[in-house]
């Protein structure tokens, strides 16, 4: 009975003498013939602009200082993590040196590629792309534009106008696993990762290490999104993670981890750590700690000793000694941590601190 | 952990609606021969609207509501260049999705500043577990425009349209009418979409949140040989097949993750295009039509 049930239709099997008339009909600007209705090109045009015209609008307007300093983030700055640290560096260097200032959001390695260009041949004197990821095209454009210093947040390529700023969150995450690992009742920690890169991954590794420390028997899950913005996504993932068995968990996902503390919050009965930036209050009832990076400090020593002339193209290595990362704990979930356990963490973070025990990281 | 249980259950419909949903909407609108790219741009502007509302005035009703008004608003604004200045539907289509992400992007950064804490949405209350009102609502949704389609003279008036609309106008179907409607609609039913992921699974707002599920609709409307059941079983596939490739990577097999990402989009394309034999797209579908005396 379906409609769509019909018979070719005949208009399709016209004639060649048919379609020669409907032609001449179409020409003539005549006739009913189905295919004369043709779209418009100049609409698509109109189209276009008001999309690209409204979603420019997110981009700043050219700073007029005579410093200026511009950061590629892989993803949204409204992230509560990651790429919001960096924003919030990108604007204390405003602040505090009188920068201008601009900001864009890269999601494919082209991007990344077009975005450095872009700065870097408005004179823009420094430019970081925010992570790992970017370091491929920073050292393509670098070689380029020798004028304009690059700074990727990862990494490892030098040149020179070009370092990658390491931050070792591993450090911190060390500490996290061993204290995980210590109050876990299954034996069994998670990791929720967005975007399997080395970065990423190394966090988890170094949490793995930190729980294997305190109990090598214990088994760490990692699961990972294949996105940094699929926050539905990141919470059925953390609820198979908890439904699997592991009690106590950590992410590296960036915008999506909220969907990590609302399954967590849901769960109750588990303890969770946050990463880059001081995420307590987003699960204040389960978030025992964060892993947590001062990007703005670090983004504005960088930038003074560009201003001043004195940049030093070598990799710049940032961990718990230069206070870039820390720990911050959630203090009632805190106190409710056995003694014992408060303090080996306490006594570790020291001795990580201190260059006394070196936290094993990924090589990349 | 049982690989399945019944939280595998409540996972997949958590995964499905809002893909059933959306693909009821796409399904209405290639029914009357429009073809609706924008389905992803419409789900994220009714996520969005679904969460200012819904954080302003705490009511998941009002929410839904804004949600679907807003899925409504980008349709109209979709509508316009297809069917009033019959712009190319693939193009406006893909310009919509760009402009609802940047746009849903600037405007979530105004209304919400990054000095401001984060705020949750007010959640949908479940009636039973795993029964809740948008459950419900989609499973009504998907009913409601199979009935329409097949049983009504409106819904074959619609499929008129989309079939032959020089036939059905010489019929006196009202075919612009016809598109504008089932495109207005079709959006309805985006923006419910998108007020589902913020208000009922998320509980939040995050830029680029609906990330592909508007394209993953589409696809189910051409696989699922733009029958709503076939559809939705197509959704219910790819949900369950979602909710056990993330339980597979909790087990910690030493299978790679790519590999189990990519399990429900492979899954529901063999699957769909094994059963559904040969699919017929509607024969008018994306072709302008300008009623002529």
């Amino acid at each position: 009975m379906a409609f769509g049930a019909h018979a070719v239709p005949p208009g399709r099997r016209a004639s060649i003498a048919a379609r020669k008339r409907a032609l001449a009909d179409m020409l003539r600007g005549v006739g009913g013939t189905r295919n004369r209705v043709r779209p418009r090109a100049s609409s698509c045009g109109i189209v276009f602009a008001l999309a690209f015209g409204l979603t420019a609008c997110g981009a700043s307007p050219e700073p007029e200082a005579a410093f200026r300093v511009a950061l590629l983030t892989p993803s949204s700055i409204r992230d509560a993590g990651w790429n919001q640290g960096a924003y919030e560096g990108l604007l204390k260097i405003k602040q505090e040196l009188g920068a201008g200032v601009a900001h864009q959001e890269t999601r494919t390695p082209q991007e990344f590629e077009v975005g450095f260009r872009d700065f870097a041949a408005r004179g823009y004197q420094l430019v970081f792309g925010h992570g790992f990821e970017f370091q491929d095209a920073a050292a393509t454009v670098a070689a380029e534009y020798p004028d304009t210093v690059f700074i990727t947040t990862s990494g490892s390529i030098v040149r020179p106008n070009l370092a990658p700023m390491v931050f070792e969150l591993e450090q911190a995450t060390y500490v996290l696993g061993f204290v995980g690992a210590s109050i876990s009742r299954t034996g069994q920690l998670g990791c929720l990762g967005g975007i399997e890169i080395p970065s990423v991954a190394s966090t988890f590794l170094a949490f793995e290490a930190g729980a294997r420390s305190a109990r090598p028997e214990v088994s760490v899950r990692v699961s990972y999104l294949g996105s940094w913005e699929d926050v539905a996504a990141a919470r059925e993932a953390t609820l198979a993670l908890i439904s699997a068995g592991s009690d106590v968990l950590i992410h590296n996902a960036d915008a999506a981890a909220r969907g990590f503390f609302q399954a967590a919050g849901e769960a109750g009965e588990v303890r969770v750590f946050g990463a880059n930036r001081n995420q307590n209050e987003l699960a204040p009832a389960v978030t025992l700690a964060s892993a947590t990076l001062d990007i703005p400090s670090a983004f504005v020593e960088v930038a003074r000793s560009v201003k001043d002339g004195r940049f030093v193209a070598r990799p710049i290595r940032l961990g718990l000694a230069d206070g870039v990362v820390g720990i911050a704990w959630n203090p009632p979930l805190f106190a409710q941590l056995p003694e014992a356990v408060r303090e080996a963490a306490q006594q570790l973070e020291g001795q990580i601190s201190s260059g006394e025990f070196e936290v094993p990281r990924a090589g990349f | 952990m049982d690989l399945f249980d019944l939280g595998l259950v409540f996972a997949t419909l958590r995964l499905a609606a809002p893909l059933a949903a959306a693909a009821m909407g796409e399904l209405l609108a290639e029914r009357s021969g429009v073809l609706n790219i924008g389905i992803e741009g419409m789900m994220l502007c009714g996520a969005l609207a679904a969460f200012a509302i819904g954080t302003a005035t705490g009511s998941p009703v009002l929410a839904s509501l804004a949600g679907s008004l807003t899925g409504v608003a980008a349709a109209a604004l979709f509508a316009v260049f297809v069917l009033w200045r019959r712009a190319d539907p693939i193009v406006t289509g893909t310009a919509l999705n760009l402009f609802a992400l940047g746009a849903t992007g600037s405007a979530y950064r105004l209304l919400y500043p990054p000095e401001v804490p984060l705020s949750d949405a007010p959640a949908v209350a479940d009636w039973l577990p795993g029964l809740n009102p948008f459950v419900v609502g989609t499973a009504l949704l998907v009913v409601g425009v199979g009935a329409f389609l097949s049983y009504t003279r409106a819904g074959l008036a619609v499929r008129a349209a989309g079939e032959r609309a020089e036939a059905a106008h010489s019929q006196g179907v009202r075919v612009a009418a016809a598109r504008w409607g089932c495109t207005l609609a079709g959006g309805a039913c985006a923006g419910l979409a998108g007020a589902m992921l913020v208000l009922w699974i998320s509980n939040t707002f995050v830029e680029g949140m609906t990330s592909g599920r508007g394209f993953v609709a589409l696809a189910l409307v051409l696989f699922g040989g733009y029958r709503p059941g076939r559809i939705v079983l197509g959704a219910l596939l790819f949900g369950a097949a979602n909710a056990l490739q993330f339980r597979l990577q909790a087990l910690g097999l030493e299978i790679p993750y790519a590999l189990l990402l990519m399990t429900p989009y492979l899954l529901t394309l063999l699957v769909l295009a094994l059963f559904a034999g040969r699919v017929r797209a509607p024969s008018d579908l994306a072709r302008p039509f300008i009623a002529r005396e």
